[in-house]
């Protein structure tokens, strides 16, 4: 601990240099605890998944749907406690650019199985009661400004739903309660929908309410079962499972932002250990002459070893500072594809730990260097 | 200049591990940068492909995809009744009406399933889309529940080599060729005759009408004629168009994000390049004095320590491209959100993204040289002589 006084003092040696290691370290830990709040936000929706929530789908695709007939036969499945369904309407609003989810659901039975639309009781009463009504949440509502009592008007996307455009009031703003449930879509009645279907009583995807997660394989088994060799076979699997499907449609997002952390960390090792190295050639004539008033060179190692960790730990600290500042679910709200994310406790940590590691593999080779130095050698050398 | 740049080159090669390890930096964030504009490139390299000059398709009007559009069966006739529409040497018309959806199917990497976009189509399709050869087997027969699969989605999907039979709707059908289209994003789909897909999925209408058109020239003309039509509620868009628009919110995604972070992690490379360009400058105190005594003026000493900064970016630079070459056909694959299914694509490094990625290597030593250089410049003649 004496020998901290000793360390700060070098590290204070060359200001400018320490600054901008530090600085470099800096970034990396930020690209690195961003990415891996990115990746989080991909993650979110099929971690916070309910597991006593099961999806029945058609087996073919999501691009298939199935009779309302199917409702009543679910129902009856034993182990089955609640129903509700939902459609993909993917509406366009005024431009295809502005991409977001709208659902159309079963209101009640929706809103009692999805506890996480947090909706307060006036605005839940106000859309129940209005066909044409629709919820938003809180994130979309900031992104296009909408508010209670607007009327948007979506054009139709998916052929079956006609040519006129469809209009809607919000009679709520929800917040959500869950990864499951984002605050970037849109809900309303099937039936509205349905009104104006060209082919009448399709549902997109049933969702039942099962009492244990260790019930889903069972409880899907019977359900499918029940539709084997009809013209509308089932496919029926746990949210999760039906959520990380969306999650894999971007391709291997864990493959491709893994390696550009790698490289992040790559890039920053080379900097900062670069830097260490730099320091240790100027002090030769000093380390010789601590060497030779009897400092031992396990000591003279630790105090380099030390310079890396404490300029990189430093460096680590803003990092994480900066992530934490800066990358928040509202500035990312713009991206249509990117789903809302911020810098968690756990993320912020690993772009910590990810500095302590930069910091001691950037220090081992130069310490060691230092700590190896032949005294005659050095105190010979000039400069 | 040329003495002074081959003693600053000649410095650099002294300090061969700091300047190692000084490239080393940039090469990484140029090996970044290629790959990501890479996947941006071959997506978009993939459904450029996938459009011919010569062809217009016809959607519903505002369908901004296939998968969204839909085209009545009474539609078709009226559609290829049309003068602009290419006919073949028996005077048939070249317009291929197709039915596109997509099946789940397993992928071969992670065993999740994928959206695979089907396409049925009749025989003209193959007139109309002239780029499909068949690499194994042969041609689906019509009337028959047979298929054929693209290259890449072969590859990328369990179950769909040749000889293997996939269920869906109630049905076996069976793999009996597979065909390549020149990277197109055919070549992620499978194809059926449409006459036997209709009712196995219950559909009552086709996505799309591909038209081969007897001169490309005459597009306004056919758009025209469809869209002033009251019998229909239709479209004309030229193919290349079409599948141009389709890659755009994804390569933009992408090319966003890949800048983004290379921009960032820039910064860090840049910050690496300073502080070894400062301690070169620091080194050779007492050389940059003589230099100067010998009468080198200071934009001399600015040019060439500038010079040895972008050179040492620049070899970081072409490292970096070299790291990032093996990605090069590398093939990998995305949802196309525009029509909610997956295509399979190859990376694409293109001599430009390589150019690309040297210039920025280049901008990140003039950059991160230029404070050192300009320091190297004012140090005193008198107090530089004198430094040991």
């Amino acid at each position: 601990m004496k020998f901290v006084g000793l360390v700060l003092k070098s590290a204070r040696r060359s200001k400018r240099r320490t600054a901008l290691t530090i600085m470099s370290v800096a970034i990396a830990v930020f690209l690195f605890a961003s990415l891996r709040a990115v990746l989080d936000g991909f993650n979110a929706a099929t971690e916070a998944s309910s597991s006593t929530r099961i999806v029945t789908q058609r087996s073919t695709s999501l691009f298939f749907s199935m009779p309302t007939s199917h409702a009543e036969v679910i129902k009856s499945t034993r182990g089955v406690q609640d129903l509700t369904w939902a459609n993909w309407f993917g509406g366009v609003y005024k431009d295809p650019q502005n991409f977001f989810a709208q659902f159309a659901i079963e209101p009640e039975s929706y809103l009692r199985m999805y506890p996480e639309i947090l909706l307060p009781p006036a605005e839940k009463q106000a859309f129940l009661e209005d066909r044409t009504a629709c919820i938003i949440g809180d994130g979309l509502a900031r992104r296009y400004g909408f508010k209670e009592g607007d009327k948007i008007t979506l054009q139709v996307g998916i052929p079956i739903y006609g040519t006129r455009d469809f209009d809607f009031t919000v009679r709520g703003i929800y917040r959500s309660g869950g990864g499951a449930v984002d605050n970037q879509s849109m809900f309303f009645h099937w039936k509205y929908a349905d009104e104006r279907s060209l082919q009448k009583g399709q549902v997109g995807w049933y969702v039942a309410q099962i009492a244990q997660p260790e019930q889903a394989t069972p409880i899907s088994r019977a359900i499918d079962e029940k539709f084997a060799n009809s013209p509308n076979e089932t496919k029926t699997q746990t949210e999760q499972a039906f959520q990380s499907t969306f999650v894999s449609m971007f391709g291997n997002l864990n493959l491709l932002l893994g390696s550009i952390s790698l490289a992040v960390v790559i890039t920053t090792l080379f900097v900062a250990g670069n830097t260490m190295a730099m320091s240790v050639r100027e002090r030769t004539t000093e380390i010789a002459v601590m060497r030779t008033l009897g400092f031992p060179s396990a000591t003279i190692f630790l105090l380099v070893a030390g310079e890396a960790l404490l300029m990189s730990l430093v460096g680590g600290l803003i990092g994480v500072g900066l992530a934490r500042a800066i990358v928040s679910p509202n500035l990312m709200q713009t991206g249509t594809f990117i789903p809302v994310f911020g810098v968690t406790n756990a993320n912020a940590a690993s772009g910590f730990a990810l500095s302590a590691f930069i910091g001691v593999v950037a220090g081992l080779l130069p310490a060691t260097m230092a700590s190896r130095l032949k005294i005659v050698d050095a105190l010979r050398r000039v400069a | 200049m040329g003495l002074i740049a081959s003693y600053n080159l000649r410095s650099m090669i002294v300090r061969k591990s700091t300047a190692a390890m000084t490239a080393g930096g940039i090469a990484m964030v140029v090996a970044v940068f290629v790959m990501t504009l890479a996947i941006a490139q071959g997506f978009r390299a993939t459904l450029v492909a996938s459009g011919s000059p010569e062809n217009a398709i016809v959607l519903r009007k505002g369908a901004t995809a296939e998968s969204t559009s839909g085209v009545l069966r009474p539609d078709v006739p009226l559609v290829e009744a049309l003068p602009q529409v290419a006919r073949d040497a028996r005077g048939q018309p070249l317009a291929s009406p197709e039915l596109v959806l997509a099946i789940a199917v397993p992928r071969q990497s992670d065993d999740q399933p994928a959206n695979v976009p089907v396409r049925g189509v009749g025989p003209k399709a193959f007139q109309v889309r002239d780029a499909l050869r068949f690499t194994e087997g042969r041609r689906f027969t019509p009337g028959t529940r047979e298929l054929n699969v693209g290259r890449l989605a072969v590859g990328r999907f369990k179950g769909l080599a040749p000889g293997s039979t996939i269920k869906f709707s109630g049905a076996a059908w069976n793999v009996v060729g597979t065909f390549t289209a020149d990277d197109a994003s055919f070549e992620s789909e499978i194809w059926g005759d449409v006459d036997l897909m209709m009712p196995a999925f219950q559909r009552n209408g086709y996505q799309s009408i591909t038209v081969k058109l007897a001169d490309p020239s005459t597009f306004e003309s056919f758009n025209q004629a469809i869209s002033s039509d009251p019998r229909l509620y239709l479209q004309a868009q030229r193919e290349q168009d079409y599948y141009a628009q389709q890659s755009q919110a994804m390569t933009t995604v992408i090319r966003v994000f890949g800048t983004f972070v290379t921009l960032i992690l820039s910064i860090g490379a840049m910050f690496g390049a300073m502080n070894t360009m400062y301690a070169a400058v620091a080194y050779r105190t007492r050389e940059i004095g003589t230099l100067r005594a010998l009468g080198f003026s200071r934009l001399r000493i600015v040019s060439a320590f500038l010079v040895e900064s972008v050179a040492l970016a620049l070899v970081g630079g072409v490292v970096g491209c070299i790291l990032a070459l093996p990605v090069h056909g590398l093939s990998t694959g995305t949802t196309n959100f525009s029509s909610f299914s997956e295509v399979a694509f190859k990376f694409r490094i293109t001599p430009t993204l390589l150019v690309l990625g040297v210039v920025f290597s280049a901008l990140m030593g003039a950059v991160g040289g230029l404070l050192p250089a300009l320091r190297a410049a004012r140090i005193p003649v008198a107090r530089a002589l004198r430094e040991i």
